[in-house]
């Protein structure tokens, strides 16, 4: 089944979503991704960190925001999808935190249509963890 | 403890290849890990984020950031991908250091990443940027 994205305008919001980061899903990131990091998976150890206590992996934020990402654009996402953002606060288990986007701007590139969105997840005291930019064909 | 090589690579150092190739335990893990009502179906294609971090780890391994007592923040992230990726997929990551400075006694690094398939044709590039803290210069 395709998506036709093509009536999508600027000033469209991405449909965002919430997730718990559970020291479960750190874990599994840690087994998906092979980063065994201590300051990820050791309380002991990431207690001598500035931080104080474990925080999850900066890309385990990004890949959520990635899952916004191919949700909206189940077509064309993989197919030529650009990102480019910054990690800014951390994530430490059993916060919340929420996907967002939006449609800035709507170009033509190479004869596609492509969409330049911002894109980021937040943290539920409205901090961003992460925030930057995202570029996708819209068909 | 051995110096670590974020301390002594050029610009231009070159790292891998990695056999980045995501096998169905991994892909399921990143699904419990990330997953939700929310997601995607994927079929047997995979998200091209794992397949970046599946790098990443060997480049901060390579680049000794695992060592104790050193602190890495991963501060920004680039990617571009052209084309779905099968579970299982052979796909090889070659990095290469493009930055490497040393300011008040941080490191600040960039690797950028070529990701190809088994006919050696590019599916996607990658930069990361990571601020190290807590080695002697």
């Amino acid at each position: 089944m395709t998506t036709n994205n093509s009536h999508r305008s600027a000033g469209d919001v991405l449909a965002g979503f919430e997730r718990q980061i559970t020291q479960d899903r750190v874990d599994a990131y840690g087994e998906a991704s092979g980063d065994h990091n201590p300051i990820h998976l050791n309380e002991e150890y990431a207690s001598t960190t500035q931080f104080g206590t474990r925080i999850a992996h900066g890309m385990l934020s990004l890949a959520l925001v990635t899952e916004m990402l191919a949700s909206e654009f189940p077509d064309t996402w993989h197919d030529g999808g650009k990102l480019k953002v910054r990690f800014s606060a951390p994530v430490f288990p059993g916060e919340i935190v929420t996907t967002y986007g939006e449609i800035t701007g709507i170009s033509e590139e190479d004869g596609k249509i492509i969409a330049t969105c911002t894109i980021g997840c937040k943290k539920t005291d409205g901090t961003d963890a992460v925030s930057g930019r995202a570029t996708v064909a819209l068909e | 403890m051995a110096v670590p090589l974020i301390s002594t690579a050029a610009v231009g150092h070159e790292f891998g290849p990695y056999d980045v190739s995501i096998p169905t335990e991994r892909a399921n893990a990143y699904a419990k890990a990330v997953g939700g009502a929310e997601s995607p179906d994927y079929g047997d294609s995979l998200a091209p984020i794992m397949v970046v971090a599946a790098a990443l780890t060997e480049l901060i391994e390579d680049l000794g950031l695992f060592s104790g007592g050193l602190q890495t923040i991963h501060a920004g992230q680039e990617v571009s991908w052209a084309r779905p990726v099968k579970i299982g997929e052979k796909v090889d990551a070659i990095g290469r250091l493009t930055a490497n400075s040393v300011r008040r006694g941080n490191h600040f690094a960039t690797v950028s990443v070529s990701y190809k398939d088994s006919t050696g044709s590019e599916i996607g590039t990658s930069s990361t940027t990571i601020i190290v803290s807590g080695e002697e210069s």
